[in-house]
């Protein structure tokens, strides 16, 4: 079984049913690229497999390393090894970053990390991300522009250390230089510990950086189609129109 | 430190909302025969003639009830005054250390400190000061003894602003008050510890009268940590204070109250004065944080050209607690600068109303200052009146306010929840961050540690209330 597995789930938000059976498996060590139109669900699958309070999960499961957490609290999924970077990230004023990573990481442990030890784990995800270290003592995302937000989501990835993560659109707002750091970034990750990603983006340009095994295609809360890398370069030329119009064709 | 820019300045006189609350007089409780008495220098015939018109206010007044807006009312009548007395302790004697109140003793952190008053209901119960300070001319000592004593800043400033007839029990405290705190840093010294007074309610029954009188000399500077504390205890009991600081000529004082009545049915009517002299900077910080019935009338007057101020404050109301306060910042003089910055919650079935004025004086020319007033609800039974109001009379001027009501961001816990913190772990981030921004100002660790443990506490407190909450949503 996949550390990630995904069955049939259908989920509402206020009575309007946005997925509508989704089926997706993914393994630690596997890239994965869901991409959709506007609307079509994807942020809501993301936010609904980090357990969102809103997303009422009406049919379907999600298995965790195992586990049943369909039902289970956001920060139970968490300590599971799941991770989720936000297409909008939240501000958190008065929480330096360094110690909002340290309560998370802290959360994971029985024993609180020691100073040096997160210095050290600190000072590697700064290098990663390519940040200044002062960076890191300003309040969480507070007045952070568009691009510094996505880094600071995949400086807590590296510092969490997840075995399976879900990005939400981190490209989106990236100028080319940030978008090679921070996609490098996961590429390293992926490399050294194995991660798995479902990478959720509407452009390719990430895609050159961390080569996605599989690409899965959202048509209005449903995965319409499945493929390897060509997938993508087809959907570049064709837009989703032509999709559309075959799957509609096949339904 | 004019830090509003012009052009978005309210320039025109404006009643934003109309404020209940009027700020004091500013010739406070001082009639013709008081100003005699002080010009002459005679601080017990000054004293013995305020008491005695506070006195025949008290025998003429009610216990006061402001009825406020909808579902106001701020209400001393179930106070029974007649079963409540003046409890005496042993006086501080020179040598002995007394050991602290428990209420203080669990609550003052551990620190250097210039000196440290000590009151236990109606008595000074310990008084220690530093021998250098002492040497270099700074006083700190009973305000009776320095009545007694004739001292020359009590003649100049006692109830110089502090007035005795709005209501019955301001003119308990101005006719009753016993024991009492006097500083005084004379011109040019500079202490860097702070100097803690405190008072303790001790026990049911007990009416505590606290009187406060410091002067900062010319260019003194100084710390100052008031502590409000009681006992736990079951009954009634009644915390009164009358607090003053004036701030001569380019003095400069970080003022905070760490007040916590804690659970019992306490009963606390404070009214503060601090006054800021030309060109002097005071920043002051008041932390509210618990008491059955909490009227408090904060006023921080800017009396002379070139005088700032920054004035932050908390709150933080639980159970069944009602905080009542009227914060002014007062300009009497141009240029100057003021900065008002106050964030709270309420938990709970707890309701606090925080009023917030901004009055600008005619002639008070070219002053600049802000308001702004943040809270956060943290139960469906609570309930939060922030009303700001700003009262300009001179033209060349900018005030404005802002501020936020808020509930729990339910996104910000779930961002920190997919983090790995639990929902009350991420709802105390969320709340101690909240306070942050004022909190961090306090610029002094030990008593930042202090409040941020006691609102950890309360925060622990209100978990069932916070979790109900979120799921009625
Ligand atoms: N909190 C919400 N309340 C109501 N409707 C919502 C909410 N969140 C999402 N929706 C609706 O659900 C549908 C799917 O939204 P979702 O954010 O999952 O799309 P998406 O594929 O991530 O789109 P995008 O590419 O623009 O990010 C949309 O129609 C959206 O309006
Ligand atoms: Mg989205």
């Amino acid at each position: 079984m996949a550390e990630l597995e995904i069955r049939d789930l259908h989920v509402r938000i206020e009575e309007l049913e946005i997925l509508k059976g989704v089926d997706l498996s993914i393994d630690r060590g596997e890239i994965h690229a869901l991409m959709g139109p506007n609307g079509s669900g994807k942020s809501t699958l993301a936010n609904t497999l980090l357990g969102h309070p809103n997303y009422e999960i009406t049919q379907g499961a999600i298995i965790f390393a195992g586990q049943d957490i369909t039902e289970a609290e956001p920060h139970e999924r968490a300590k599971a090894g799941l991770f989720l970077a936000f297409q909008y990230p939240v501000s958190i004023p008065g929480v330096s970053i360094a110690n909002f990573l340290r309560m998370a990481i802290n959360a994971k442990r029985e024993e609180p990390i020691g100073v040096k030890e997160f210095r050290g784990l600190l000072e590697r995800a700064v290098e990663l991300l390519d940040v200044d270290r002062s960076f890191t003592s300003r309040p969480l995302n507070d007045g952070f522009s568009g691009g510094e937000k996505k880094r600071a989501e995949i400086l807590q990835m590296a510092m969490l250390a997840p075995d399976i993560a879900i990005l939400d659109e981190t490209d989106s707002g990236l100028d080319i230089d940030a978008l090679r750091t921070v996609a490098e970034g996961v590429a390293k990750l992926h490399a050294s510990q194995g991660l798995g990603a479902l990478i959720i983006t509407h452009y390719q340009r990430i895609l050159h950086y961390i080569k996605p095994q599989f690409v899965h295609i959202m048509l209005d809360g449903r995965i319409v189609l499945r493929g390897g890398e060509e997938l993508v370069e087809r959907l570049e030329r064709e837009g989703y129109d032509q999709i559309r119009q075959e799957h509609s064709a096949v339904v | 430190m004019s830090s509003v820019p012009k052009e978005t300045a309210a320039k025109r006189p404006r009643h934003r909302e109309a404020t209940l609350y009027q700020p004091l007089a500013g010739a406070g409780a001082r009639d013709g025969a008081a100003a005699s008495a002080a010009e002459d220098g005679d601080s017990a015939a000054l004293l013995a003639h305020l008491r005695e018109r506070a006195l025949a206010t008290y025998e003429t007044s009610e216990l006061p009830v402001w009825r406020r807006s909808g579902f106001w009312t701020t209400s001393y009548a179930p106070l029974d005054l007649g079963a409540l007395e003046v409890r005496h302790h042993e006086p501080a004697t020179a040598d002995a250390a007394a050991p602290l109140p428990d209420a203080a003793a669990r609550t003052l952190p551990e620190r250097p400190r210039a000196g440290r008053i000590v009151q236990l209901d109606g008595s000074v119960v310990s008084i220690e000061l530093d021998v250098s300070l002492a040497a270099r001319g700074v006083r700190l000592c009973s305000l009776e003894d320095a009545a007694a004593e004739g001292s020359e800043a009590f003649a100049r400033w006692y109830s110089k602003r502090l007035t005795a007839d709005r209501h019955k029990l301001e003119a308990a405290n101005a006719a009753f008050w016993s024991g009492g705190a006097f500083l005084h840093v004379p011109a040019g010294v500079v202490v860097e510890d702070p100097f803690e007074i405190v008072h303790v309610v001790g026990a049911p029954g007990s009416a505590q009268h606290a009187r406060v009188l410091i002067v900062g000399g010319p260019t003194s500077e100084f710390r100052v940590h008031e502590y409000t504390l009681a006992e736990s205890f079951d009954g009634q009991a009644l915390h009164t204070e009358g607090f003053e600081l004036y701030l001569e000529d380019g003095a400069r004082c970080r003022l905070a109250h760490y007040q916590d009545l804690g659970s019992a049915e306490i009963y606390d009517s404070t009214t503060r004065v601090v006054a800021v002299g030309r060109d002097a900077f005071c920043h002051w910080l008041p932390a509210l944080l618990g008491g059955h019935l909490v009227r408090q009338h904060l006023e921080l007057a800017v009396m002379e050209a070139g005088g700032d101020m920054a004035f932050r404050g908390i709150f933080f109301a639980e159970n069944e607690e009602l905080l009542d306060m009227f914060a002014v910042d007062l300009h009497e003089a141009g240029p100057s600068g003021g900065d008002v910055h106050w964030r709270g919650a309420a938990a709970g079935s707890s309701r606090a109303s925080m009023e917030g004025l901004i009055k600008i004086n005619p002639g008070a020319q070219q002053t600049h200052t802000y308001l702004q007033i943040h809270t956060v609800m943290l139960s469906p039974r609570a309930r939060i009146d922030a009303i700001p109001s700003v009262l300009v009379s001179a033209d060349d001027v900018s005030a404005s306010h802002g501020g936020s009501v808020g509930e729990l961001d339910e996104d910000v816990i779930f961002y920190m929840q997919s983090r790995g913190l639990d929902r009350t772990a991420a709802v105390r981030v969320l709340v101690e961050g909240f306070f942050e921004p004022v909190l961090g100002q306090l610029a002094d660790e030990p008593l930042e540690a202090v409040v941020r443990a006691r609102i950890a506490e309360k925060l622990a407190a209100a978990r069932e209330d916070i979790e109900a909450y979120a799921a009625g949503r």
